[in-house]
């Protein structure tokens, strides 16, 4: 064992949860564990715990995201099976200490008493490589064209003003930390403006915490994990909100639901009474109404603002896409990890 | 020394000046751009000019920056993964290569070049401020504000909202009477547009034509061009 | 003091900063969320747990960016750090245009945290790229409007005779828009807090977010060097350098860098992002006007 490794088994465990259905209700306070740092990508995790189930459809979102964690890394499932290409995953019932478990998991990675574990999928393109230019680009002139059967990004007019700009679909979910756990969304983005979206999966019904989700979204961490701990202090944490000037940071209007509330709104509900979210009424408005047109860090504050319900009522009102503009399916494969799906 | 550094830093313009047309990625063949006119700058300051040779850095760093997005603009097409033909029109480019390279040469042969070395300790900072603000202050002025004009027009071109009415309503001058066909010139529909931006202009034409296009008023409250915000 | 002596200052001064910003942000963190201290040594088991780890790479990235950027940020940061007097007539670059060369290390920052966005070859990375360059652009011109301010008193674009001209009165007294403008700008070249839209939550990590092992590593050292030589710059423009009396002037140096250091990581915990377009409306409609009556005080001043 080297001294690298003693000094490593210091540090907390980087641990990326994947929430599945019915997942445990402490999920959204591992976070709180400090021998635990609960990171926001793969990229950054020694273990993969899974937390509830995840239902059959989404089993192939989970293999590409096992894939994605660097090496040595292992697999915690928490209150669920192992799915079976992850047969001799960890796995941890209701009664057992979890937290014991992981930093135990992580120790025998570093000692190297634990194997990594191998990758679940063939780590190469979906297709072969098919570029038409004399070149090796893909498609017609510079740009554009199917290489590796995927196709690339090609030139749109923007909805607004017509200017052609790149046009890029692809799924994103349903893992990704700044996504309602379960919800997978094809986006059709130019920039980081979404031109166009599709509900492929609704988030699970469990309850997440959508105050401390949007604390987070909105740079403050430490708030997010305050308002988790409980409202012991509250004139503190009061005063913190009001000096870090959220409601200035929050645009007036953004997401706006037919009774009126906006997300600013929602958001002081959330902060102050996080026990009893009062109920948006949502008939009628569809994920299009809400995201299209907005950029990427106000849609991520308006999918966090719904409770669960709601967003699966507006997920459900959602006009389903039709096949020819989902041709991001193909993108997200095991190698192109951003959409950690 | 100094030698030494010049060679180096020529070498190293000249060869990234080079990759600039041999990279796939238009990312690349721009900061190879970038590196190869820092180098420049680095040759600047080994001639005493030392103002000059870091604001070369300076101004390359972001003009190499704004044109690579502008010519990549929101292209979400990242790094290798497709690579890209960056060289094209070879016959009028080789030539357009060949005839730079003998003028320039000429140029460089047959001019007689100044050598007056810099006495130690003369402050060439102060030299630039008295020029550029003494002498040479109506041309540099002159220069300053009519790219300023530029820039504004630009903005101003680019704004969302037009002189009649928000672009994305399709803004249509008034009529020459009440209720007459839209002043001003009539574009005609024509093939002849470069391949840039086909369908563009194609929709432009709707918006001269039509009234504003009904369609587009749910999105509006979520209209995102900065200047709506606040 | 020799060139020697001074590059080994610079060297220690920036691997303590280093370290001391990162227990700094740690000890904030857990403060304003309610937990207990930290550990001294908690950077060196972060620091060791990442490189225990695999270094990924993904689908055809630009493999040589991506290293370029990582290396580079961290260059730049030392780039300014070297500009910084140590004490009169003691810096390791020593030019008389020492401002403009950071002024160009700010722009090189930007370009080198969108090759470090573009270059993973990844939607969110890609993202966070053009979201950075869309706010760092507006900021440094924030930047040069208030370095130049501060360097009309001194009459010089040398750090060195920026610091010598506040024998008498600080700058941050002389210019008071002028330091909580600058520090803006920290936060945006470090990305933190507030101006973080390179590296932000809502892209699960941005820039960074295909980064692993040892990658991942250097770039958060990158950033907390930056920290440092960044504050180094703030306190030698406004709260005097190695002025003081009695201490020797590097203490002094370090002093006003580490309370800088403070402020800045104080503010990225304490204040919220708000969405880019919003962000951009209130740079160009309302902090660029201030930057330039900055300029104008300034040089009113200098003329009276």
């Amino acid at each position: 064992m080297t001294w690298m490794a003693k000094l490593a088994l210091q540090a907390p465990v980087p641990v990326f949860v994947a929430q599945g259905d019915d997942a445990p209700a402490e999920t959204t306070r591992l976070c709180l564990n400090s021998t635990l740092t609960i990171v926001e990508t793969p990229r950054a995790a020694a273990i993969l715990l899974v937390a509830g189930t995840i239902p059959a459809s989404l089993v192939q979102h989970l293999h590409r995201l096992h894939d994605q964690l660097p090496h040595p890394r292992a697999t915690v499932f928490w209150q669920a099976g192992p799915s079976d290409l992850l047969s001799e995953a960890v796995t941890v019932g209701k009664d057992d200490n979890l937290v014991s478990v992981l930093t135990d998991t992580r120790n025998s990675l570093l000692y190297g008493s634990r194997g990594t574990e191998a990758d679940l999928l063939p780590d190469a393109p979906p297709n072969e490589w098919c570029g038409v230019g004399s070149h090796g680009q893909g498609g017609k002139g510079m740009m554009g064209g199917t290489p590796y059967g995927r196709p690339m990004a090609m030139t749109a007019a923007d909805f607004r003003d017509g200017l052609e700009l790149d046009a890029y679909t692809a799924d994103f979910g349903p893992f990704l930390p700044m996504f309602p756990s379960g919800l997978v969304l094809t986006l059709t983005l130019q920039g980081d403006v979404i031109q166009k979206v599709a509900v492929v999966h609704p988030p699970f019904a469990g309850e997440g915490n959508a105050g401390a989700a949007l604390l987070r979204l909105l740079g403050l961490p430490a708030l997010a994990k305050r308002l988790l701990r409980g409202p012991s202090d509250d004139a503190d944490f009061k005063r913190l909100i009001r000096l870090s000037g959220v409601r200035a940071a929050i645009p007036p209007g953004l997401g706006c639901a037919p009774n009126g509330s906006d997300v600013r709104e929602r958001f002081e509900r959330l902060t102050t009474d996080p026990g009893n979210p009062s109920k948006v009424h949502v008939e009628g408005v569809g994920l299009g109404d809400l995201l299209i047109g907005l950029e990427w860090h106000e849609a991520m504050l308006v999918l966090n603002s719904f409770d669960n319900e709601s967003l699966r009522a507006i997920c459900a009102n959602t006009s389903s896409p039709e096949p020819e503009e989902k041709n991001g399916d193909s993108m997200d494969h095991e190698g192109h990890a951003g959409h950690m799906s | 020394m100094t030698n030494l550094a010049f060679y180096t830093l020529s070498a190293l313009a000249i060869w990234s000046g080079w990759r600039v047309f041999r990279v796939d990625s238009m990312i690349r063949a721009t900061f190879a751009l970038m590196v190869s006119f820092i180098c420049v700058g680095g040759i600047a300051l080994l001639m005493s000019a030392d103002y000059i040779g870091i604001a070369t850095v300076f101004m390359m760093a972001v003009e190499m920056t704004v044109m690579g997005l502008f010519m990549v603009m929101f292209m979400m097409n990242p790094a290798g993964l497709n690579p890209m033909q960056m060289v094209h029109q070879h016959r009028f480019s080789i030539g357009a290569g060949i005839a730079a390279f003998i003028g320039l040469t000429v140029a460089v042969l047959a001019t007689n070049l100044p050598n007056n070395p810099l006495p130690a300790g003369r402050d060439t900072l102060h030299d630039l401020g008295v020029e550029l603000l003494g002498g040479s202050m109506l041309i540099f002025e002159t220069a300053g504000v009519t790219l300023l004009a530029t820039m504004v027009g630009a903005v101003v071109l680019s704004s969302r909202r037009g002189r009649f009415g928000d672009s994305d309503a399709g803004a249509v001058p008034p009529g020459l009477q009440p209720g007459g066909q839209p002043a001003g010139r009539k574009v005609e529909k024509s093939g002849g547009h470069g391949g840039h931006g086909g369908d563009g202009s194609h929709d432009m034409n709707m918006n001269m034509k039509g009234a504003p296009k009904s369609d587009d008023a749910p999105h509006k409250g979520h209209g995102k061009m900065p200047e709506e915000e606040s | 003091m020799s060139f020697a002596l001074a590059l080994t200052t610079l060297i220690l001064f920036l691997a303590i900063g280093i370290w001391i910003a990162a227990i700094l942000d740690a000890l904030f963190y857990r403060r304003i969320s309610g937990q207990g201290g930290v550990s001294v040594l908690s950077p060196f088991y972060a620091a060791a747990a990442h490189l225990s780890r695999q270094r990924l790479t993904t689908e055809a990235p630009d493999r040589l960016n991506w290293y370029l950027a990582i290396a580079g940020y961290l260059a730049i940061a030392t780039i300014g750090l070297a500009v910084v007097p140590f004490g009169p007539e003691t810096a390791v670059i020593g030019i008389k245009t020492s401002v403009v060369l950071w002024g160009a290390c700010e722009s090189l920052v930007v370009v080198l945290v969108f090759l470090h966005g573009w270059s993973p070859n990844s939607p969110l990375a890609l993202i966070g790229a053009y979201r950075y360059v869309a706010i760092g652009l507006p900021i440094m011109l924030l930047s040069m409007f208030v370095l130049i301010a501060a360097a009309l008193p001194a009459r010089s674009l040398d750090l060195r005779d920026i610091v010598a001209s506040q024998e008498g009165l600080w700058n941050v007294i002389r210019q008071p828009l002028g330091l909580p403008l600058f520090l803006l700008l920290g936060l945006s070249l470090t990305l933190r807090g507030p101006f973080d839209y390179a590296d932000s939550a809502d892209l699960a990590g941005g820039t960074s977010v295909e980064d692993s092992g040892a990658n991942r590593a250097g770039w958060q050292v990158a950033r907390l060097a930056m920290l440092v030589g960044f504050s180094a710059i703030a306190a030698s423009t406004f709260l005097g350098g190695y002025l003081g009396p009695v201490l020797p002037g590097i203490v002094w140096l370090a002093i006003k860098t580490l309370i800088l250091m403070a402020v800045v990581i104080g503010l990225s915990h304490l204040l919220a992002r708000m969405p880019v377009a919003r962000m951009l409306g209130l740079i160009w409609k309302f902090l660029l006007p201030i930057a330039f009556a900055d300029l104008l005080l300034a040089g009113l001043v200098a003329l009276a």
